[in-house]
């Protein structure tokens, strides 16, 4: 206890491909929120994006920023008014802290709230440090037989849980994923926990194609990036999925994904656009239209940790393989993950422990 | 009468059934129609009032529709009503001299998507001058006797021909869940933009916004009780500043959209203009491939919606209708007679567009 003994250190992002770690001055306690000492913390492809842009999307890094936002640790401390926490208590936390006041809020999409304050999203700094102050309300206590690294996978599996729950994923439908990266990967997990009979997975990597079969995917195609290959390519998922397609997921976001996507899809059926690729896409929208698919647009998650953490709890999901690399909290350990991280390959998820 | 009788004073066998038929491009005859034998469940319909559509003039136009090619020659029409004739032995709710309103598709009936009510999606489907399935612009039809819906007294056969068209719009209220909470922004002022307006305030919405590049299909529009009418061009690069006079016209946010014209302009405006959460639902059939700013949509979660047809619509317009709910009849701007000329003028009227939204044969 007692900031002044130990200097809260974090990664801070201060240029293009710039990162250091230096000192990063906690806010004060409020009577609602919690200081977590943080444990393990995730790369995800948006950090890397704004290690190598300074940018993503409309969000510009104007003034140096701590990075990172997938995250689980201890509670070290906790405000006057908690009652749900305790010291010592191991936690998950959900990164975004939104208005709570705003329509959007109130009717509970608060993954929409245009006043969202989310780690390592600028400005807002992020959680790769040793001490973050947090709302408890957004830190979720880990049961005994989850670790504080499947506590920080908690993040990027509600992206997938998400998406499965907008897309209404049941043991009735028939699963299309497009591209094998974590997000994909995530995705397949989630959507086997809510009990798709089906999943057919594919990518341009055939390493993370038998990646992706060997965490239970039904089937797995190799596709290529030209979208001259669409045709035959839908042929080959419609044969490898059996009786048609339900739902696809394009968990990569181009041309070609959402075109394959569209065109393999049954009629009536649901495609999810979760991966950001392109800001603009040309598709084939009409005929997809006039087959009755719906396009459902996934932005992060809401109300997904609870559902993380039983499934991890009960084993209905197993996110540990994805952490293929670690590193330490040092100068070098962070240099280090970054560079690995962006090579993607056989990187899926980099995870620091601290 | 009674169960299976037919009306007294006309068989099959004594007047030589017409229709107009397509042979080929811009060439439209009106021929012998020979009707198919009424089957237990059928029934045969004197018609009345028959509608022209978009899709109608894009076949005369060009002998196909995206996969659709007429390849050998096709009664035309498919938005109609009329008399009951004769009904085949196992029908139960209608009888000669009733006045239907007709919906024109007849699915399978087996497969799993009829079986799961998203009849209009069978692939099998059968649907009025969608080729090879001959259509309805002729003096009689023979045809399933549950697609057949009777209209009240109060409701004509013109309007009950604009059940079809009305059912686009209704279709697409539905699959976008109008309510008393949805403001609507409807893109293009066309039939199709006209009955989504009247669908959505049938169905609640509080307030309605309709686009489009005509100056008089806006004043129909307003006419019709959009709450504002903006005036847009066909130009892309004015889809920024649109979306800022769509947003200050609607006051509130934009829940959901209906783009009734399908190109990549009316799209990415709809995109843009909707708010998060909300939906864009995707009525007009445009272009093919279309460009559009999706992933800025997709982040705000906005859902594309797919329409296709209708499905389980009629009984719903009949009902807006007989209540005056809806009031269709002002789209009716041209009509004409089942003759060899008026049919050839009744589709150049409707394929110049402009004044004419809704160009209707009366038989």
């Amino acid at each position: 206890m007692g900031e002044e003994a130990e200097e809260n250190m974090a990664v801070w992002l201060l240029g293009v491909k710039t990162l250091k770690i230096q000192p990063y001055s906690l806010p004060s306690l409020g009577p609602h929120d919690v200081k977590v000492r943080m444990k393990a913390v995730g790369i995800c492809g948006s950090d890397v994006h704004h290690f190598k842009n300074m940018r993503v999307a409309n969000f510009v890094v104007k003034k140096p920023m701590v990075m990172g936002h997938e995250c689980a640790g201890i509670v070290e401390e906790i405000g006057s008014q908690v009652k749900s926490l305790a010291v010592g208590d191991r936690v998950a936390l959900e990164p975004g802290i939104c208005c709570r006041k705003c329509s959007i809020c109130k009717n509970g999409r608060y993954n929409l709230c245009p006043e969202m304050k989310f780690f390592g999203s600028p400005p807002t700094n992020g959680s790769l440090a040793n001490l973050v102050v947090h709302p408890a309300n957004l830190c979720f206590k880990l049961p005994d037989n989850v670790s504080l690294e499947e506590g920080a996978m908690c993040e990027p599996l509600s992206v997938g849980v998400h998406a499965c729950t907008r897309a209404g994923i049941c043991p009735k439908t028939k699963v299309l994923i497009v591209g094998a990266g974590p997000i994909g990967l995530v995705t397949m997990l989630a959507a086997r926990a809510f009990g798709a009979p089906k999943i057919v997975i594919v990518d341009i990597d055939e390493r993370r194609l038998s990646f992706a079969k060997n965490l239970g995917a039904d089937e797995i195609i190799h596709v290529s990036t030209d979208i001259q290959d669409v045709c035959e390519e839908v042929v080959k998922i419609q044969n490898a999925i059996g009786a048609g397609v339900d739902v696809s997921f394009d968990c990569v976001g181009f041309d070609k994904t959402m075109t394959m996507a569209l065109a393999a899809t049954c009629a009536g059926g649901k495609v999810c656009l979760v991966g950001l690729g392109q800001s603009e896409m040309s598709l084939p929208l009409t005929p997809a239209a006039a087959r009755e698919i719906d396009v459902i647009g996934i932005f992060r998650y809401r109300n997904t940790w609870p559902l993380c953490i039983e499934f991890l709890r009960s084993g209905k999901i197993d996110v540990k393989p994805l952490i293929t690399h670690r590193f330490s909290f040092t100068q070098q350990g962070v240099e280090d993950a970054f560079d690995i991280s962006s090579q993607g390959g056989n990187a899926i998820k980099v995870m620091f422990n601290l | 009468m009674g169960k299976g009788g037919m009306s007294h004073g006309s068989s099959g066998g004594e007047e030589e059934n017409m229709a107009a038929w397509l042979l080929g491009v811009n060439n439209l005859k009106i021929q012998p129609f020979k009707l198919p034998p009424l089957g237990p469940h059928d029934a045969r319909i004197r018609m009345k009032a028959v509608g022209i559509c978009g899709s109608d003039v894009h076949y005369l136009k060009e002998m196909k529709l995206a996969d659709f090619v007429v390849k050998e020659p096709m009664v035309m029409g498919h938005e109609c009503a009329g008399i009951i004739e004769e009904v085949g032995p196992e029908v139960e709710h209608l009888v000669p001299g009733d006045r239907v309103a007709i919906e024109p598709g007849i699915s399978c009936w087996r497969c799993n998507l009829c079986k799961e009510g998203r009849y209009n999606l069978c692939t099998d489907m059968k649907f009025f001058a969608t080729p090879p399935v001959h259509g309805s612009l002729a003096n009689q039809i023979v045809h399933p006797a549950d697609l057949c819906f009777k209209l009240p007294d109060n409701v004509s056969l013109e309007e009950g021909a604009m059940c079809e068209p009305l059912s686009v719009g209704v279709h697409a209220c539905r699959r976008a869940n109008i309510g008393p909470e949805t403001n609507v922004l409807v893109m293009g002022a066309g039939p199709i933009g006209l009955v989504t307006l009247l669908a959505a305030r049938a169905f609640g919405s509080p307030r309605i916004v309709i686009v489009d590049v005509d100056d008089h299909r806006l004043s129909v529009a307003k006419e019709l009780g959009a709450d504002e009418t903006v005036k847009v061009s066909t130009d892309i690069k004015d889809v920024a500043a649109e979306i800022e006079q769509i947003k200050k016209a609607m006051g509130t946010g934009v829940d959901v959209s209906f783009d009734c014209a399908g190109f990549n302009k009316t799209m990415s405006t709809a995109l843009g203009a909707t708010f998060s959460g909300g939906k864009v639902c995707l009525v007009g059939m445009g272009h093919s491939i279309m460009t559009v700013p999706l992933t800025p949509a997709a982040v705000r979660e906005i859902d594309v919606v797919g329409i296709f047809r209708y499905k389980n619509t009629w009984p719903l317009c009949i009902e807006f209708l007989r209540s005056g709910k809806i009031d269709v009849k002002p789209l009716i701007t041209h009509r004409y007679g089942f003759s060899q000329k008026e049919v050839e003028e009744a589709f150049e009227t409707s394929a110049h567009g402009g004044k004419a939204i809704k160009v209707m044969f009366n038989l």
